[in-house]
């Protein structure tokens, strides 16, 4: 669904990464291995379209991906290597507006799962920024499930979490798969779960 | 269908971050009038003096309450990611600007729009140019909000110098004060200058998504 | 050509620096001299009159290089040519100091003829906000970091302060205050005594070149700083 083709981007005569080619169909999990530094947040934004890269072209379902911007981000969730949960309001609050802004269909008893596995159950009613930082980044993933969208594009998602923590998400990346969603993710370390496809920055 | 409800929800969001407490609206509208009394402190409780300025004390309190107001704009938003995730929800970045106006419009220039029928009892203007005093305030406000959205999206990523965003505001709010300070004072011929006013207000209404849009996009590119 | 292409301006400014310069300080010198010995006082105004040739020459310039900035950065917003944001930077300062010697001798200008250093009227605000948006391009380009952003947020302020423009030019004709109506207009025969516009003409043709030449040298100094990216 998403190709990508000679991807390359060059910044003060400095070449961040070249000739990246990758496809994303259903049911795929692709890792975006590297350093600090290397490119991998470059890239993905390049692929959300947020930056435009010096070469090379992106396709969503077979057309150029500028003249299908609309239905691209219909399928699409992006979580950056900040937490966007809002710090004045409550977790609760929180949840209610992400279900409301991304006309979500998702049912209650599905969220109070997560809710459950991710351990934040217990944080219903503090406020977003009193919460420690792995906590705000399950916040953040739990964003993703209300979104329901098909494809996945992580910058980081497991960077600063716990060994069980990861592997509840590594577990949910695993569901995701098998409902033929498909994620893109990037990380500085090797994954256990079965990845179709690693990418070295 | 959706894309009507998506516009509502933003709204709905915007309402719970800015007005979810009495404390927000109170707090602006206090503002307004301790600043009034600063005014009338410093002038002297004169009434002959404060009466003919009242209305220029009124548009300029309004002025700067809405370049204080102009780092919750987008600066928040823009800090936390939530910009980039308002964008992939499916607004393009000069829909976003326009919906970005109303909404400072309708949450922190609507609630001054109620002071100032009291205001005008402090600084002893006379009632019968109220209805007129709202009209152009109401026009006049709006403009100020565009021109805030302009400025604060250029703004974004300025680090060092805050206080660049204001003074753009207020270099283009000097033609819509002296307007519509204007209007006011020459009441026999009210309804043609307001076009004036409106005639502003479409300029920059039109200029706003352009201008902030790209803005935004650019902040977001480099950040 | 050499008005886009930053290779091409640095050759044709080196060739055309040293003439300028020159040429400059001789227009200036001669019309000086028309200013002060060879032109007649006004009937009304005296000697004072003669400071006409040093406050218009400013003003025209002022607003020229303003709208000059406006068409490069079309060029450098639409067309993509990044020599358009080397010239922005470059010669707002230029701008800056002609619309101050515009206001200051303005001023003094104003003192010992209508009574007041500063009046409020259309014309001198207008022109007041224009060194105002000029020093704000110039406090732009030095905070932003970032220089991407910079440069294309500075263009698109130009843009937007490109509207103050038709109001100076037109506030002496649309209010009726102090400052006195345009006496030269291209449509109709300027009503400008001939002994008077010749030291006129001469002082803006020098202002002019000393206006290009100090921007010869600060467009080379910008393209040097972007090459070695030290900007």
């Amino acid at each position: 669904m998403i190709l990508v083709k000679d991807l390359s981007f060059e910044r003060s005569n400095r070449k961040i990464f070249e000739n990246i080619n990758l496809s994303l169909t259903p049911g795929k999990i692709i890792l975006l291995r590297g350093k600090n530094g290397s490119g991998k947040t470059t890239l993905l934004k390049s692929i959300i379209n947020i930056i435009e890269p010096s070469s090379g072209s992106i396709y969503w379902k077979s057309k150029p991906l500028k003249k299908n911007l609309y239905d691209f981000y219909n399928n699409v969730t992006y979580i950056a290597d900040r937490t966007s949960s809002l710090s004045k309001l409550t977790v609760q609050e929180n949840i209610n507006i992400w279900k409301k802004i991304f006309l979500s269909k998702i049912d209650k008893s599905q969220i109070e799962n997560i809710l459950k596995t991710l351990r934040l159950d217990v944080y219903l009613n503090k406020r977003a920024n009193s919460l420690s930082f792995g906590e705000t980044k399950k916040l953040e993933l739990l964003r993703l499930i209300i979104e329901d969208k098909k494809i996945w594009i992580l910058d980081e998602p497991l960077s600063n979490l716990d060994d069980e923590t990861i592997d509840i998400i590594e577990q949910t990346f695993q569901d995701h798969r098998s409902k033929e969603g498909s994620i893109i993710f990037s990380s500085h370390q090797n994954s256990g779960i079965g990845l179709s496809e690693e990418i070295i920055l | 269908m959706k894309f009507l409800n998506k516009i509502i929800w933003f709204y709905y969001r915007e309402y719970k971050l800015n007005l979810s407490g009495f404390q927000d609206i109170l707090t602006n509208i206090i503002f307004f009038f301790v600043s009034i009394f600063i005014f009338i402190f410093s002038i002297g409780p004169d009434k002959k003096m404060i009466s003919p300025i009242g209305i220029g004390i009124i548009w300029t309190l309004l002025l700067l309450s809405s370049t204080l107001s102009l780092r919750k704009f987008y600066q928040d938003d823009f800090e936390n990611g939530n910009l980039l995730i308002i964008h992939l929800n499916g607004f393009s970045f000069g829909f976003i600007a326009i919906l970005k106006t109303l909404s400072h419009f309708l949450f922190v220039q609507l609630p001054f729009l109620f002071s100032i029928p009291i205001a005008c009892i402090l600084l002893n203007i006379s009632s019968d140019k109220l209805i007129n005093l709202l009209t152009s305030f109401a026009v006049g406000s709006l403009i100020l909000s565009c021109l805030g959205s302009i400025s604060s999206s250029m703004n974004l990523m300025n680090q060092r110098n805050f206080l660049l965003g204001s003074v753009i505001v207020m270099i283009f709010s000097v033609p819509v004060i002296i307007f519509s300070v204007g209007v006011i004072n020459l009441e026999e011929n009210f309804n043609s200058l307001i076009n004036i006013l409106f005639g502003i207000l479409l300029i920059v209404f039109a200029i706003n998504p352009w201008a902030s849009g790209l803005c935004l996009k650019l902040s977001l590119e480099n950040n | 050509m050499f008005l886009i292409n930053p290779n091409k301006f640095n050759k044709v400014g080196d060739y055309l620096f040293k003439p300028l310069l020159i040429l400059s300080i001789i227009l200036f010198a001669l019309g000086l001299l028309f200013s002060f010995y060879l032109s007649p006082d006004d009937y009304q105004q005296g000697s004072t009159v003669r400071i006409m040739y040093v406050h218009v020459p400013s003003a025209w310039l002022a607003l020229l290089t303003y709208a000059i900035m406006t068409l490069y950065s079309i060029l450098a917003l639409a067309f993509r040519i990044p020599f358009g944001f080397i010239f922005n930077t470059a010669v707002a300062p230029i701008g800056a100091v002609f619309t101050l010697i515009c206001i200051i001798s303005g001023s003094l200008w104003g003192k010992p003829m209508w009574g007041t250093w500063w009046v409020w009227d259309a014309r001198l605000t207008s022109v007041a906000i224009l060194f105002i948006i000029y020093l704000t391009i110039i406090f732009m380009n030095l905070s932003f970091e970032n220089r991407i952003v910079r440069e294309k947020v500075v263009a698109i302020f130009i843009l937007v302060g490109s509207v103050n423009l038709p109001i100076v030019k037109f506030s002496v004709d649309w209010w009726n205050t102090l400052h006195q109506p345009a006496t030269i207009s291209k449509l109709s025969k300027p009503s400008i005594d001939p002994s008077m516009l010749t030291p006129l003409i001469i002082m803006t043709i020098a202002f002019m070149m000393i206006g290009i030449a100090i921007a010869i040298l600060r467009i080379k100094t910008e393209i040097i700083s972007r090459k070695s990216n030290l900007s």
